[in-house]
């Protein structure tokens, strides 16, 4: 409860911080609508050459786009602005007032800051998850277990993200593995099934990027059983645990630069 | 002339040092242009089933020939631009007897040197895994190629310099670059080559620099059917637009400067 209410504060602050920024905020969404409309466009590309990435039908892809987008839009919302301050904090060594605070310092690190301009990016995933779901038929079950599928993949985008970033304890100026990150789940857009094998396997077992997108899509259309959602719950609170542990352990290394 | 390059050999060498510095950062930037990998391989799925013009190995060397040429045209001076206003860093690059666009250059042709060796790195992995795929374009090809990829650096630089402008006005433009790279992104020939896009939106780019940005050079290296005259003109005219426009919104804007931080 306390972090909910500490949540509201720090999202209230970053959105009026921002405010001073409007015209980006306008911006973004002519930018959310033009990068869907690519996104589509790539999709298209695939289809129009007879492509079926993999036995899709188009509507089930375009499910599978929605997922990646709406990802997408947690990185651009809340992961990237987030991740970037704990290798800006370890660099001048501020990060030593946040470990001071009596608030859980991962907590603090993945949800102090807001980018307003996420915004824009995840209304137009939500209508296209809303059009693809729709057009794919799912029934109520269906949707309850997209719903599960998409929380359950947000979760492990962002322990995955967490991960990486906590190395900057180590690398210091490393931000841009959260960018490499966020590239990686761009390859998500499309069903793992359209890729040849060995980038199968990279994208199910190196980077689960798979999990992210193409499971949960699967889950709510029927292609897995149930029992595969679980799976997909399970990998994810399994790999945010691992984070958790080893942010810990990070901690341990830090010197703190400035004192 | 002589003290000039001095100079400018001088400036380039500061950026590149720093840079060096942060060659790790720099490994893991290049690693996030790893995508068009991705899509070689749907591609090629597609092309195992006998649905494209193109074989495997055309597409193999032709997504490594456009991860080669996304990063040699990758800039950021938008980027810069905007966090020196906002800081007001601008001020001081005022004082000294020198256009910060110099500055911002060297900097991008600084980070190059760092990049270049890493970019072969990735080269010598490609070709390890790809051996099938190697193939020596010819030094015309590879010349021209050469040109147009330096080209469209010319444009991405100058065109996010403009962006960069804007933030004299709006403080943060960032947003406005995302717009242009976002158009890059799809219409450059990254998702696949332009031979495979619908007719219209094929007709539609040729008027935009998005196609001659990517698919021109990596067409040029990878023996895919290129107009490379109406290409370069295209590119050369794009370079001199975002020129003329850079100082032209250099001109303006200096006098809206207001020294945040000062």
């Amino acid at each position: 409860m306390r972090y909910l209410k500490l949540l509201a504060i720090f999202w209230q602050t970053s959105l009026a911080a921002r405010m001073e920024y409007r015209t980006a905020f306008l911006l973004a969404f002519l930018e959310a609508a033009l990068e869907a409309a690519g996104k589509l466009f790539g999709v298209y590309l695939f289809y129009s050459n007879g492509f079926d990435l993999g036995g899709w039908r188009w509507q089930e892809a375009l499910l599978v786009l929605g997922l990646a987008s709406l990802l997408d839009a947690f990185f651009i919302g809340v992961f990237n602005p987030n991740l970037r301050r704990i290798s800006e904090m370890v660099q001048d060594g501020t990060l030593d007032f946040v470990l001071l605070k009596p608030v859980s310092s991962q907590f603090w690190m993945s949800s102090q800051q807001f980018a307003a301009v996420g915004l824009p990016f995840l209304l137009v995933s939500l209508g296209l998850i809303g059009y693809a779901g729709g057009a794919a038929g799912l029934d109520a079950a269906g949707w309850l277990r997209l719903g599960l599928g998409a929380a359950a993949a947000l979760l492990l985008a962002y322990a995955v993200a967490f991960l990486f970033a906590t190395t900057s304890i180590w690398f210091v100026k490393i931000f841009n593995v959260v960018y490499f990150l966020n590239s990686i789940v761009w390859t998500g857009q499309y069903p793992v099934q359209a890729y040849s094998r060995p980038f199968r396997l990279f994208m199910t077992f190196v980077l689960p990027v798979y999990f992210m997108t193409t499971a949960p899509a699967e889950v709510a259309l029927g292609r897995l059983s149930a029992g595969w959602l679980l799976a997909v719950i399970a990998v994810s609170l399994g790999v945010l645990a691992l984070s958790r542990a080893f942010w810990r352990f990070a901690l341990r290394y830090y010197a703190s630069a400035s004192s | 002339m002589r003290w000039l390059l001095r100079k400018a050999w001088t400036l380039v060498a500061v950026y590149f040092a720093y840079m060096l510095e942060y060659r790790g950062e720099i490994f893991f930037w290049m690693l996030s242009g790893i995508t068009p990998f991705f899509f070689m391989s749907a591609w090629t799925v597609a092309a195992g089933r006998g649905l494209t013009v193109y074989g495997a190995d055309d597409y193999a060397r032709y997504f490594f020939a456009v991860f080669v040429a996304r990063q040699l045209g990758i800039v950021w001076v938008h980027w810069n631009m905007s966090e020196d206003v906002r800081s007001g860093k601008l001020s001081f690059r005022l004082l000294q007897p020198l256009d910060p666009a110099w500055r911002y250059l060297a900097d991008h042709v600084g980070e190059r040197g760092v990049r270049l060796p890493l970019l072969a790195l990735v080269g010598l992995v490609f070709a390890w895994l790809y051996p099938q795929a190697l193939v020596w374009p010819g030094p015309g090809r590879l010349a021209l190629g050469l040109l147009a990829a330096a080209l469209a650096f010319g444009v991405n630089f100058s065109a996010s310099y403009v962006v960069g402008l804007l933030s004299l006005w709006l403080e943060d433009a960032t947003e406005i670059y995302n717009l242009w790279y976002v158009a890059v992104l799809f219409f450059s020939g990254m998702l696949a080559p332009l031979s495979l896009y619908p007719e219209p939106v094929q007709r539609a780019l040729v008027w935009t620099p998005f196609p001659h940005l990517v698919y021109l050079p990596a067409a040029l290296w990878s023996g895919l059917e290129a107009d490379a005259a109406r290409g370069l003109l295209s590119l050369l005219a794009w370079n001199l637009f975002f020129f003329a426009l850079g100082r032209l919104l250099w001109r303006l804007g200096r006098r809206h400067y207001s020294a945040m931080g000062a």
